[in-house]
């Protein structure tokens, strides 16, 4: 369990959720640049990264909203800490293989993978790790009790 | 509430909602990513477009068709330019600049080549999609790039 301060943890929540939730913008507006930035990576089979396109952008939006109005705030916060995981999954191999290309992250125009983007994205899976540790339930609305209570 | 329904609930309204709003967007894209059409023969290219297109062109391609004079346009960023560009190529990192100066050259409807640097770098792709929206008609992204036009020992333009 997470030994910070309860309202700590809710400045995280703010943060985490403020990201994704300006990430999931450009996203929403265009997803047929979104996936051409999935498909720059080639690892997606068969033409789905449009699928891809469509969904993660409201996902993103979604748990963006949920960290901030205290709503399913854990899983929230485990499919905060999964997108994290798979980011960096997604940049490390292209990084590794040379690929010079735009990361399709959502937060900076023309941000290219790298180390600092994989840097970038293991600070927030630790703040998604720190809020789905958080001890108490602090300016949290639905559900009102903790799952393992 | 449990996690599973708590992931499950998040998973499944992003699913919904990001199918539903590509049903009813008038810039709706297809389900499936379909590839970009490969250009083999050289006439195909002064062929007259009634829609816009975006196809794929390889080396050899690229070679001949630089030596008919069409146009080649640089799409990465100004940082690598120093390395040398493909001789007569344009560069603007402002797609608006680089739109006009295209159009001032050929106009809207003559085909001209994209490359980036190399076969996995995207940005070719991106550039010609975001000129199409500018109202190019006939675009033609060159596979391979700035990377396999030097290894194939093919003349460059070093500006200092």
């Amino acid at each position: 369990m997470s030994k910070l301060h309860p309202w700590l943890i809710v400045l995280i929540r703010f943060l985490l959720g403020i990201i994704f939730i300006y990430a999931s913008y450009d996203k929403i507006l265009d997803p047929g640049k979104f996936a051409r930035d999935i498909a720059n990576y080639h690892i997606i089979p068969m033409g789905f990264e449009n699928l891809i396109a469509l969904i993660i952008p409201w996902l993103e939006l979604f748990i963006g909203i949920g960290l901030i109005a205290g709503l399913m705030v854990d899983g929230a916060s485990i499919i905060s800490g999964g997108l994290m995981a798979l980011f960096i999954l997604l940049i490390f191999q292209a990084t590794i293989r040379g690929f010079n290309i735009e990361c399709g992250c959502g937060l900076k125009e023309g941000e290219m993978v790298g180390w600092n983007k994989i840097l970038e994205n293991l600070v927030f899976l630790g703040a998604s790790y720190l809020v789905w540790q958080r001890e108490q339930k602090f300016f949290e609305f639905f559900p009102k009790t903790r799952l393992s209570d | 509430m449990s996690l599973k329904k708590q992931v499950t609930f998040f998973i499944t309204v992003s699913i919904l909602v990001g199918f539903i709003s590509n049903l009813v967007r008038s810039d709706a894209i297809s389900w499936i990513a379909e590839p970009i059409k490969v250009v083999n023969n050289v006439n195909d290219v002064s062929l007259t477009l009634l829609e816009p297109e975006i196809r794929e062109i390889d080396l050899e391609m690229a070679k001949s068709l630089h030596k008919t004079g069409l146009l080649f346009v640089d799409a990465r960023s100004e940082e690598y330019l120093s390395d040398g560009i493909i001789p007569g190529a344009v560069a603007n990192d402002d797609v608006g600049l680089l739109s006009e100066q295209i159009e001032f050259l050929i106009g809207y409807e003559k085909g001209f080549v994209i490359y980036c640097s190399d076969d996995d770098c995207g940005s070719s792709e991106e550039l010609a999609y975001e000129l199409q929206d500018f109202g190019f008609m006939n675009i033609f992204v060159f596979k391979g790039g700035w990377k396999s036009w030097t290894d194939a020992g093919m003349e460059i333009e070093i500006h200092e």
